[in-house]
C-alpha cells in the first residue's frame, strides 16, 4: 500500500504532458459538426479494424493512457456497436473484412458518425490497388470525418475529435 | 566447422539422392531434394538428436516467366549449431502436388495450407486442407501469388461457408468471438468449444486482414520497398524494415558502415522497450489491475515521445534504409536517450516490486495458459513465448546482425511457460535493453551511417535475412527480378509461427482467462495475415 502511495505521489499528474498537435490537416465539415451535436458531452465509439497495420490501433490505445486520458472529454470505447455513437474505422478495407464492416455499420443505431482514421482508411495508403483490398472506407459506408496521418499522433486525433465536437483541448502546458 | 561438414556428409550418406549446392548465405547449406524424399529427409532433420532441426519457414516460388516451374523451400534451423539447412525441390510443368510433411512436423501445418491457397500447389496427405488465407467467399481457383494473377485484379465473390471443427455432446457449446472485437484490437476470429467453463477446443480463423503484401512487394523496386516493409506490422516497424533491408543489402553486396549498424541496434532496442512496456501493462489490465497498466502506458508514452523527438515518428518510421540508416544521432541526443532510459528504468523497477507483491495478480498469472516446452518445440515457437517455455533462442546472440556481434546479449529463459513466465521474460528484457542502449552509447563509433549501392543483383539471386524483433524471429527471403525489381518476397512474422501454439495453451483454462493468455502471447494479426 505504501509503495503504491509513494509511487503515485512521486509520479504526480501527467495528464496533458505531450507536445502540442499540429494544426488540423482537414477541418470537419459543418454537416459533420451538426451530426456530432448530440454527442458533445458524451461520445461512445466502437473501433473497427478493416486491415490496418496496427499502428492506428496503438495510437487509439494511447488516447486512453494517463497522458491523453480521453475519458476526461467524455469519450469512451463501447464494447458493442449497439452501444456506440460512432465507428472509428482504421485500415484499407480488405476483401475479407468488407462484409463485417457493412454488418457493424448496420448494427450501429442512428444517428451515428463514421470516422476514418489514418491514411489507409482514407485512401488505402501503401496498400492501394492490391487484389485483396476493395477500397477505402467511404466506398462501403458513408464517412463523416477523416483524420489523416500514418498514423495520426494521439494529440492530433484528440484535436480532431474536439474540433468536431466544438470544444477545445485544454492542455495543461 | 568440422561438425557442419560431418552433418552434411551424414545427410548425404543417409540420402544419396540429395545434392548439396553452394549458397552465398552465411551459415546456410542448401540441398536439392527429390520431392518424394521430402517427408523422410525433413523427419530426419527434425528428429536426429545431433541436428534437431526446427522448421523456420516454408515458402514456394513461381519461377515463371524465367522457367516453367515452381520451387518449394524448407528452411530448418539446426538448434545445436544455429546453422540453417535449406531443402529445395522443384515442381515442373503441370505437376501441382507435393507430399505433405505435416504428419511428421506440426510446424508445417499453416505453411502448407498457405502455399495451397496462394499458389494452388497441393500438399498430398495434409490432415487439414481447409482454406486458410483465402476465405470461402474467394472465387474458386484464385491463387494470387501465381505470376499469371494480376496484382490489381478485382475479385468476385462466391457463396461459401467456413466449417469449424465441432465437438458435440451434452452441455458442450460453441462461443464465437470476432472478427471485430470489443476493445481496440485487430480483427481475428476465435471459436471456443466449452463444456461448462473449461475450454475443450479453440480454433483460430484468421487472415481477415490479408492485404496481399507479398504480391505488393513484387510491384516494387528492391531499394524502394522499405515503406511497405515498415507497414507489414505497425508495431514492429524497425524489425521488419531491418530484416528487409538486410536481405536487400546482401543481394547488393552492401556492407553497412559500423555506425549505421550500431544505430540500427539502438532503434531496435527502443522499439522492443515501448512494446514490452505496453504488454506488461496490458497483461495486468486483463486481470483488472489498472494501476500498473496506467504506469506502464505512461512509460510507453514517454518512450514513444522520445522516438518522435529523435526521428519525427513515434513508431520510428523512415529510420532504416537500404545501405544503412537515414537518421544520425548527435552525442547530445545519445546522452538524452540514456538519461531518459535511466529514469524509466528506476520508475519501472519501483513498479516491478509493486507488481511482484500483489498476491491476487500472481495468483491469476501462475499456471494460466501453460505452453509446455515440448509443444513449443513441436510448433517451432519463437521469441518471447519460446523463451518463457524454456527455449533458449535469441537471434541477437545466435546469429548476430546489426551491431550485436560487438554487443553480447544475455538471454533470459523461464521454464514454466505460463502467463507469469511470459511477463517475467518481458520484464527482464526491459532491463537488458536499457543496458544494451547504455553500452551502445559508450561503444558507438564515428563515421558514415549509410552506403549507396554500386551493383545490381542478377535475376533469380535470392537472400535470406533474420532479425530478432521484439516478438521474436522475423524472416525475409527476397529474390531479385529483372532490372532491380523483386521477383518474390517471403515475409515470415514471428506471429505466424506462434499463433497455432496458442490453441494448445488454452485447453482446460476458462474463457475469462483467454484474453490474458492471448495478451501474454501478444501476437500480431497484421503480420500474420499479410
Amino acid at each position: 500500500m505504501f509503495r503504491i502511495l509513494k509511487k503515485s505521489l512521486k509520479t504526480g499528474v501527467v495528464t496533458g504532458q505531450h507536445p502540442a498537435a499540429a494544426p488540423l490537416a482537414e477541418t470537419p465539415t459543418s454537416e459533420a459538426k451538426d451530426k456530432a451535436t448530440p454527442f458533445r458531452s458524451s461520445l461512445a465509439f466502437r473501433a473497427v479494424d478493416t486491415g490496418s497495420c496496427n499502428a492506428c490501433e496503438m495510437e487509439m490505445n494511447a488516447l486512453a493512457n494517463p497522458v491523453y486520458d480521453i475519458e476526461r472529454f467524455g469519450v469512451h470505447i463501447a464494447a458493442s456497436p449497439r452501444h456506440a455513437d460512432a465507428l472509428v474505422v482504421t485500415g484499407p478495407v480488405t476483401i475479407n473484412m468488407e462484409q463485417a464492416l457493412k454488418d457493424v455499420y448496420q448494427q450501429t443505431p442512428d444517428p451515428k458518425i463514421v470516422i476514418a482514421l489514418g491514411d489507409c482508411a482514407i485512401n488505402c495508403g501503401v496498400f492501394k490497388g492490391s487484389y485483396a483490398i476493395t477500397g477505402p472506407v467511404d466506398r462501403h459506408i458513408p464517412v463523416d470525418v477523416r483524420i489523416p496521418g500514418c498514423p495520426p499522433r494521439p494529440a492530433e486525433i484528440l484535436n480532431a475529435l474536439q474540433e468536431l465536437r466544438g470544444g477545445t483541448v485544454s492542455n495543461k502546458n | 566447422m568440422a561438425d557442419t561438414q560431418s552433418y552434411e556428409n551424414e545427410l548425404k550418406a543417409a540420402f544419396p539422392a540429395i545434392v548439396h549446392t553452394d549458397t552465398s548465405q552465411e551459415n546456410c547449406s542448401q540441398f536439392l531434394v527429390p520431392k518424394a524424399l521430402l517427408p523422410a529427409i525433413t523427419h530426419y532433420l527434425h528428429t536426429q538428436p545431433g541436428l534437431r532441426g526446427r522448421l523456420t519457414a516454408l515458402w514456394a516460388v513461381d519461377h515463371r516467366p524465367l522457367r516453367d516451374c515452381y520451387s518449394l523451400h524448407y528452411l530448418f534451423t539446426l538448434e545445436p549449431s544455429h546453422r540453417w539447412a535449406l531443402l529445395s525441390t522443384e515442381l515442373a510443368g503441370a505437376d501441382r502436388s507435393f507430399p505433405s510433411i505435416t504428419p511428421h512436423i506440426h510446424a508445417a501445418k499453416w505453411y502448407e495450407r498457405e502455399i495451397r491457397d496462394l499458389f494452388g500447389l497441393i500438399p498430398l496427405g495434409h490432415p487439414d486442407l481447409r482454406r486458410l488465407v483465402r476465405h470461402e467467399h474467394w472465387p474458386k481457383g484464385t491463387h494470387p501469388l501465381n505470376k499469371d494473377f494480376a496484382w490489381d485484379q478485382v475479385m468476385g465473390r462466391q457463396q461459401g461457408e467456413h466449417h469449424f471443427r465441432r465437438i458435440e455432446g451434452e452441455g458442450v457449446f460453441e462461443v464465437p468471438v470476432g472478427p471485430i472485437h470489443a476493445g481496440i484490437i485487430e480483427s481475428g476470429h476465435f471459436r471456443f468449444s466449452v463444456a461448462g467453463e473449461p475450454i475443450m477446443q479453440l480454433e483460430l480463423h484468421h487472415f481477415w486482414k490479408h492485404r496481399g503484401i507479398e504480391k505488393l512487394f513484387e510491384q516494387q523496386a528492391l531499394t524502394a520497398a522499405v515503406p511497405l516493409a515498415e507497414r507489414v506490422s505497425g508495431d514492429t516497424t524497425v524489425g521488419h524494415s531491418l530484416a528487409y533491408c538486410q536481405a536487400v543489402e546482401s543481394l547488393l553486396q552492401l556492407e553497412v558502415p559500423r555506425r549505421g549498424r550500431y544505430l540500427r541496434s539502438l532503434f531496435l532496442e527502443l522499439e522492443r522497450l515501448h512494446n514490452h512496456l505496453g504488454d506488461i501493462g496490458a497483461i495486468c489490465n486483463d486481470t483488472a489491475y489498472a494501476l500498473p497498466h496506467a504506469h506502464c502506458s505512461r512509460m510507453k508514452e514517454q518512450i514513444m515521445q522520445l522516438n518522435d523527438r529523435l526521428t519525427g515518428s513515434r513508431f520510428l518510421r523512415g529510420v532504416n534504409r537500404v545501405g544503412g540508416v537515414a537518421i544520425d544521432l548527435t552525442a547530445v541526443q545519445l546522452t538524452e536517450i540514456v538519461a531518459k532510459l535511466d529514469r524509466v528504468e528506476q520508475d519501472f523497477s519501483e513498479l516491478e516490486s509493486i507488481i511482484a507483491h500483489n498476491a491476487s495478480l500472481i495468483d491469476r498469472l501462475e499456471t494460466t495458459g501453460i505452453l509446455t516446452e515440448r509443444t513449443a518445440r513441436d510448433h517451432g515457437v519463437v521469441g518471447v513465448v519460446g523463451r518463457a517455455s524454456g527455449l533458449a533462442q535469441d537471434l541477437r546472440r545466435d546469429r548476430p546482425f546489426a551491431a550485436y556481434d560487438e554487443l553480447p546479449v544475455n538471454v533470459v529463459t523461464y521454464r514454466y511457460g505460463d502467463v507469469r513466465a511470459r511477463m517475467r521474460v518481458r520484464m527482464d528484457e526491459i532491463h537488458e535493453s536499457i543496458r544494451l542502449v547504455r553500452e551502445i552509447r559508450l561503444k558507438i563509433p564515428q563515421g558514415p551511417i549509410s552506403k549507396e549501392a554500386s551493383r545490381s543483383p542478377q535475376t533469380g539471386d535470392w537472400a535470406l535475412s533474420a532479425v530478432e524483433g521484439w516478438r521474436g524471429e522475423i524472416l525475409y527471403m527476397v529474390m531479385a527480378g529483372a532490372n532491380g525489381t523483386i521477383h518474390r518476397c517471403k515475409v515470415r512474422d514471428p506471429s505466424f509461427a506462434n499463433w497455432p501454439a496458442i490453441q494448445w495453451t488454452v485447453l482446460g483454462n476458462i474463457i475469462p482467462d483467454f484474453p490474458l493468455i492471448n495478451k501474454s502471447f501478444s501476437l500480431s494479426y497484421a503480420g500474420n495475415d499479410l
